[in-house]
């Protein structure tokens, strides 16, 4: 355990000694990370913006003003009978008359309640499971009996569910990239300072040192410049969000729907994930270019 | 016991053999000289010793060990047996004396205690005892080279491995630490001794090894030797393309040693150990 203690302090020493690089490349890699984080919280918000809407999208068939309750039931079976339902709601015109009315200014309220007519028709709320079937269950609903009218908008479905699908591969695509680069990043920094310390490093093989015990230092160094550049970028990303939040939340308040999403209720895993990337491209940057810088130097460099 | 059979080495790069069919051996306990001008070969023999390279054919035996069939994991294991000393130190500039040979001992995991004892009793074999907290840009060159041998001692190397030790230092200072590897020899120690100075050589009394174009031309004690280059002695000359550079008159060193080593190895071991090694 002692000798765990060395090599971890070595790779202290070793961000110490090198505290330019050091710097440097956390600040690079924090602005990767942030970078990283930035795209994922606009990823999430436009999904959950998105839902949000689909969650509306749904299609309202209305019942033939004449039909009456039995084949307001049977309209109801048919429609859970079709496939790629998620669910169908009834919605009798008793209970949205009154819901109407109690929304009314009292006056009117009163003039309507006396006429005693109910002038809506009995009606279903149907949502689809499956948004790419949509217009099928429209179709679908269609050819059923004793409809007056379905209500629905599929062309908006439709544009969501692209916007949806090309937002989630560029974001993708954008962190890949950026992950790309802290990788390099990395790499690049433990190879400096390798070579910075590359008269440390021939002594080390030439006395009998194992290539594990040189790599471990560089490793550690790795590691902490990837957690630290990880806590950084996760506390940018939180200021930045709640900063642009407060910007944009009167804009998309417009776009109805309480879509906000908490910065908090995914802090923790922006935490988990940066200081996963900050441990993966340390470990595998650093070993990624020590194995070539092991492999290529020897430790003596004699003059013939 | 270090035995070469039939060893040469060509370089991807080279189109001629940097050695050529070197076979000798050299017995445990034995000092020897390897001497050669530049392009001799001299680099390319330790390295091949060192299992830094290893040869076009040819097998090289050293301790037991075939060099030639070594798996790649246990070289590390090997290189613990010996003790290497470069000429230009090779001494880490923000490390003092202390943690420069306590260095070679970490890195290959020795214990915090152990290295607490053992370090400054090879500083006292070089009389470096004062020197422990010093930074190697506060010492001289031959007390850097000497704190170099220390930490090739420090892991108690049974073949010390030097490369051009004297390269860097005055005369004076080359004397001794030729000295210096004379009395590790003496407590038992192999040590093999690269060097271009031939005036050196010859205040010793030891086996010299002169390559010359990847060959050996001569191989013996100092009869031999005084055979195979009194062609060039005393002045510099040019035979066999043999190049011998200026030479420096090392006798005039060799009553007027100062250096203040402890006379018995073995007990200053002792001491040290008695003493706690606190440092």
């Amino acid at each position: 355990m002692g000798k765990l203690r060395y090599l971890t302090k070595e790779g202290f020493r070793n961000l110490k000694v090198n505290k330019l690089m050091s710097v440097a490349s956390v600040t690079v890699l924090f602005s990767c990370l942030m970078l990283i984080g930035i795209a994922f919280m606009i990823l999430v918000n436009i999904q959950s913006f998105i839902s949000g809407i689909e969650a509306e999208n749904v299609i309202m068939v209305y019942a033939d003003i004449e039909a009456n309750d039995y084949e307001y039931m049977a309209l109801g079976n048919d429609l859970r009978s079709i496939g790629n339902i998620a669910s169908v709601e009834e919605i009798e015109k008793e209970a949205a008359y009154e819901q109407i009315l109690s929304e009314m200014d009292a006056n009117l309220r009163e003039y309507l309640s006396g006429l005693d007519k109910n002038p809506l028709p009995d009606a279903y709320r149907v949502t689809v499971a499956d948004m790419s079937g949509f217009e099928t269950v429209v179709e679908e609903i269609k050819g059923l009996e004793r409809i007056e009218r379905v209500y629905e908008n599929s062309s908006l479905a439709r544009q969501l569910q692209g916007i949806r699908d090309s937002v989630t591969y560029i974001s993708i695509g954008m962190i890949v990239l950026l992950f790309i680069v802290s990788l390099f990043i990395i790499s690049n920094t433990i190879k400096v300072t390798m070579f910075s310390r590359r008269l440390e490093i021939s002594i080390m093989k030439s006395v009998g040192a194992t290539n594990s015990f040189i790599r471990w230092p560089f490793m550690v160094e790795g590691i902490i410049i990837g957690v630290i550049a990880g806590i950084l970028a996760t506390g940018a990303v939180w200021a930045v969000y709640e900063f642009a939040l407060g910007s944009f939340a009167t804009m998309l308040s417009g776009f109805g729907g309480e879509v906000q999403v908490e910065f908090l209720d995914y802090a923790l895993y922006l935490v988990a994930a940066f200081v996963c990337i900050g441990i993966f491209t340390g470990v595998f940057g650093s070993a990624t270019s020590i194995r070539k810088y092991l492999k290529e130097r020897k430790f003596v460099e004699l003059e013939d | 016991m270090i035995q070469f059979t039939n060893v040469s080495k060509k370089y991807d790069t080279g189109t001629n053999y940097a050695l050529k069919d070197i076979n000798l051996t050299i017995e445990k306990g034995e000092f020897v000289f390897v001497v050669g001008s530049s392009g001799a070969g001299k680099s390319t023999f330790l390295k091949l010793m060192m299992r830094e390279e290893v040869p076009s054919t040819g097998s090289i035996v050293v301790e037991d060990i075939d060099l030639t069939k070594i798996k790649k994991r246990d070289i590390p294991k090997f290189r613990r047996r010996l003790g290497i000393v470069f000429q230009d130190f090779r001494l880490i500039p923000n490390m003092t004396v202390f943690d420069n040979v306590a260095f070679a001992m970490r890195v290959i995991g020795t214990k915090e205690k152990k290295i607490r004892r053992r370090v400054p009793y090879v500083l006292s074999l070089m009389g470096l005892n004062e020197k422990a907290r010093n930074y190697p840009k506060e010492l001289s060159g031959g007390e850097q080279q000497r704190v170099a041998l220390a930490r090739a001692l420090a892991n108690n190397a049974e073949i010390i491995i030097a490369d051009e030790p004297t390269g860097n230092v005055d005369p004076q200072m080359s004397y001794e630490i030729v000295d210096l590897l004379m009395r590790l020899n003496e407590a038992g120690t192999t040590v093999i001794m690269v060097t271009h100075e031939h005036s050196l050589v010859r205040c010793f009394d030891k086996r010299v090894i002169i390559l010359d174009k990847g060959a050996v031309v001569s191989d013996g004690g100092a009869v031999v030797r005084e055979q195979a280059t009194s062609h060039i002695n005393p002045v510099s000359e040019i035979e066999n393309e043999y190049v011998v550079p200026p030479e420096e008159d090392y006798s005039a060193y060799a009553q007027d040693t100062e250096i203040q080593l402890v006379e018995e190895i073995v007990v200053a071991e002792e001491e040290t150990i008695a003493a706690g090694g606190d440092n």
